[in-house]
């Protein structure tokens, strides 16, 4: 993500080394999760909120839910915007100032892969068509960094909108008034979870670490959706993957982002 | 001998009177002030403060592990852990025969690896100098770096070195601590290993309790855990 | 009784608070020193609503280098607020406001800082706003000072700030949101507590001379009980249950 200091080629040499023998630095297995702990509602005051702590990389996403005007060309669809911010604590080589293409990649990353999967039936979220609509907010911020920000950012936004809770807005007189009663869930239709793998030499291995991340060769990042479809797709790095690594990594993917989403469904009845 | 041991923090007042003030300490008026968290200790004729965090700062003769950052054709860049660079010049690798044309840098150490060197000089106006050309420094090649808080040092080698022999027989590692926070951890099996990494972060963590020391040899003791 | 808004009741007949609290009890604060694992030096704190997280690096090397100082190190603060930390979104770019109080808690945290011990390196400040609620840069110079501390930058002494002000012609401490819009005079502090100076001092609003003397001295003293909680997250960092 950001420019990484120089790993030290000793450890390096002993990523390598350990991967021939099938093992990692930290002792996970290839296919292994690092330890997933997720808060949620932690910004009471935003519509929804989660923090996400993926070994010691940690991402807070705010919800907010506020009516807005709609894109001239789709007056029946409501607005889903996601970002990604690396914030300058979370690492002493981030800089201050625009962000960088790895950050503007991991934004819009982010934002595709729920944005594809159709998380948010935007069709639902229409004030009054072609006027006003519904605009829902999430913005990711990395708060501490240890490789492997889009899979933290994906649950993250995930989690804070599985969990978010938006009032009912009526169109009176020319213009969006709150309605009353409860607020509700928003129309949620699946549950996104990105798997990323990285390739270091000739072997893959899943939710690389901060060290991994830097010694790496190429990465890959997959969504797969409730029904263990692929929805988004990301390669990155400057080596490529063979046929048959792709492939196998989309299996890994979703058999992987099954078990991440039993974690962030439980999650969101524990927070309920 | 240091009398009356307190936690203080910054701006906390030590004591008044006509003490000298030395590390982490100021004189105001008569008042003698901390300026770091730590533990305040009161001579007969001095105050100073132990502090319990914050970054390395070299002194002449400390060991310490670097990482090398980059190198001229003239010298080397070495990362201190600290915000001071160290400076290692070619002769000090090459000999006083080294001639720039002919001897290349990164044939003896590249970027990225590590070494155990010594701080051969320093004040605060310019980087500091530093050595590798006794016998126990030079390039480390094996061994795994762990990090801890500069501060924590001392902790870790325990008085006169109790702590860290206690841990090096219950493991079998080879430990070498430098004094800016960097450890490097070798031992022949992965246990050992990772039972002596698990007893450098407790104490680095830990620093704190009383009785630290027995914590770290129940954990070395029990076995079969990593 | 109020201020500008005539309809919100900002302190009843009982001397009680829109929040319920009376006229000289701060919000729920909580801090916690370290957290961060990358930072030098962290700090999280809960003023009321208000959250904020304090990531603090250095003295490190100053990029570009003519932005160094040969005789001292250099300070730099960054107050930013989250898109989801107000109630209607904010666009995560930098506001005016935002730089306003970056330099406001900077030159608030100068007088305590050693620089002169470290010329030509910097130390960096950043200061995110997760949840916002009245008051928060005097929450975060307290909490800067702490993870300050935290990272063993060297300090003169500490820093703690509150909001004193006015509502209903009366002089109270710890001004929320709701006493910030609507209410007559909203004053931040941050003080010295060890040195006894005020570094943070700004005012909104109207005061007569004596209403003036008596939101500062409401202010300092109220500096001072949060110096007590900066004191309380150290020692339960550093010091265990043992601390003074």
């Amino acid at each position: 993500m950001a420019s990484v200091s120089v790993l030290n080629e000793l450890r390096k040499t002993q990523i390598l080394e350990l991967l021939e023998q099938g093992k990692r630095v930290d002792g996970r297995a290839l296919d292994e999760v690092r330890e997933l702990s997720i808060e949620v509602n932690a910004i009471p005051k935003a519509n929804g909120s989660a923090r996400i702590r993926l070994g010691d990389t940690e991402v807070i996403c705010g919800v907010k839910i506020q009516p807005d005007r709609p894109f001239p060309d789709t007056g029946d669809k409501g607005l889903f915007i996601c970002t990604a911010e690396l914030l300058p604590l979370s690492h002493p080589t981030v800089e201050t100032g625009p962000p960088q293409p790895p950050v503007i990649e991991l934004a819009r990353v982010t934002d595709r892969g729920i944005r594809e999967s159709h998380m948010i039936d935007v069709s639902q979220l229409v004030i009054e068509k072609d006027k006003s609509v519904i605009g829902v907010f999430a913005d990711n911020v990395v708060v501490d960094y240890d490789g492997n920000l889009f899979d933290a950012c994906s649950y993250a936004a995930t989690m804070a909108l599985l969990t978010s809770k938006t009032p009912k807005w009526n169109w009176t007189d020319e213009k969006p008034v709150i309605a009353e009663g409860e607020d509700t869930q928003l129309p949620i239709m699946t549950i996104p979870v990105s798997v990323t793998m990285a390739k270091i030499g000739s072997h893959i291995v899943v939710d690389p670490n901060g060290d991994e991340w830097a010694c790496m060769d190429a990465r890959v990042t997959i969504t797969s959706d409730s029904d263990g479809n692929i929805c988004a797709l990301q390669k990155g790095g400057s080596d490529g993957f063979t046929l048959d690594e792709i492939v196998k990594c989309g299996e890994t993917s979703v058999k992987i982002g099954a078990q991440i989403r039993e974690k962030l469904k439980a999650a969101q009845q524990g927070g309920q | 001998m240091a009398d009356k041991r307190k936690y203080v923090i910054p701006g906390d007042v030590i004591t008044t009177g006509p003490f000298r003030p030395e590390q982490n300490v100021i004189l105001d008026g008569d008042k003698i002030i901390s300026t770091t968290i730590g533990i305040s200790e009161i001579y007969d004729d001095s105050v100073k403060v132990i502090p319990l965090t914050g970054m390395y700062i070299p002194k002449i003769d400390d060991l310490v592990i670097a990482k090398v950052n980059s190198h001229t054709s003239l010298s080397w860049e070495l990362d201190i852990n600290s915000c001071y660079v160290g400076f290692l010049p070619a002769q000090d690798v090459f000999g006083r025969d080294f001639s720039a044309h002919a001897d290349e840098l990164s044939s003896k150490l590249k970027t990225g690896d590590l070494v155990a060197a010594r701080i051969a000089n320093f004040d605060r106006t310019r980087d500091p100098l530093v050595t590798i050309s006794d016998r126990d420094l030079g390039q480390i090649d094996s061994g795994e770096l762990v990090e801890i808080s500069p501060s924590k040092v001392p902790r870790l080698i325990g008085k006169r070195g109790t702590m860290i022999q206690m841990i090096e027989m219950a493991t079998d590692a080879a430990i070498t601590i430098g004094q800016n926070g960097w450890v490097v951890v070798s031992c022949e099996s992965p246990e050992g290993l990772l039972k002596a990494k698990k007893a450098i972060k407790m104490v680095n963590e830990q620093a704190h309790i009383v009785n630290l020391t027995d914590q770290v040899k129940e954990m070395l003791e029990l076995k079969g855990e990593s | 009784m109020g201020g500008r808004d005539a309809t919100m009741v900002l302190l009843d007949e009982n001397g009680i608070r829109c929040d319920g609290r009376k006229i000289d009890e701060p919000r729920r604060i909580m801090i916690r020193a370290g957290g961060l694992k990358n930072a030098d030096g962290s700090a999280y704190i809960e003023f009321g609503d208000n959250k904020i997280l304090v990531g603090v690096f250095g003295p490190r090397d100053v990029h570009p280098k003519h932005m160094s100082n040969t005789d001292t190190g250099i300070l730099r603060v960054r107050y930013h607020m989250e898109p989801f930390s107000v109630g209607e979104r904010k666009n995560p770019a930098p506001s005016r406001r935002e730089i306003e109080i970056s330099k406001v808690i900077k030159e608030a945290l100068e007088p305590a800082v050693m620089l002169e011990k470290f010329p030509r390196t910097a130390v960096d400040v950043f200061i995110e706003i997760l949840q916002a609620d009245g008051g928060t840069r005097c929450a975060a110079l307290t909490a800067a000072s702490v993870a300050l501390a935290d990272a063993g930058i060297p300090m003169r002494d500490m820093v703690a700030a509150i909001a004193s002000g006015k509502v209903a012609d009366t002089i109270i401490l710890d001004v929320n949101n709701e006493e910030d819009q609507a209410g007559q005079a909203d004053m931040p502090i941050g003080y010295m507590p060890s040195a006894e100076k005020i570094t943070l001092l700004q005012l909104d609003g109207v005061l007569t001379p004596e209403e003036y003397k008596k939101c500062v001295q409401v202010g300092v003293d109220g500096c001072k009980l949060v110096y007590e909680l900066q004191k309380k997250a150290l020692n339960d960092k550093y010091f265990g249950k043992k601390g003074d």
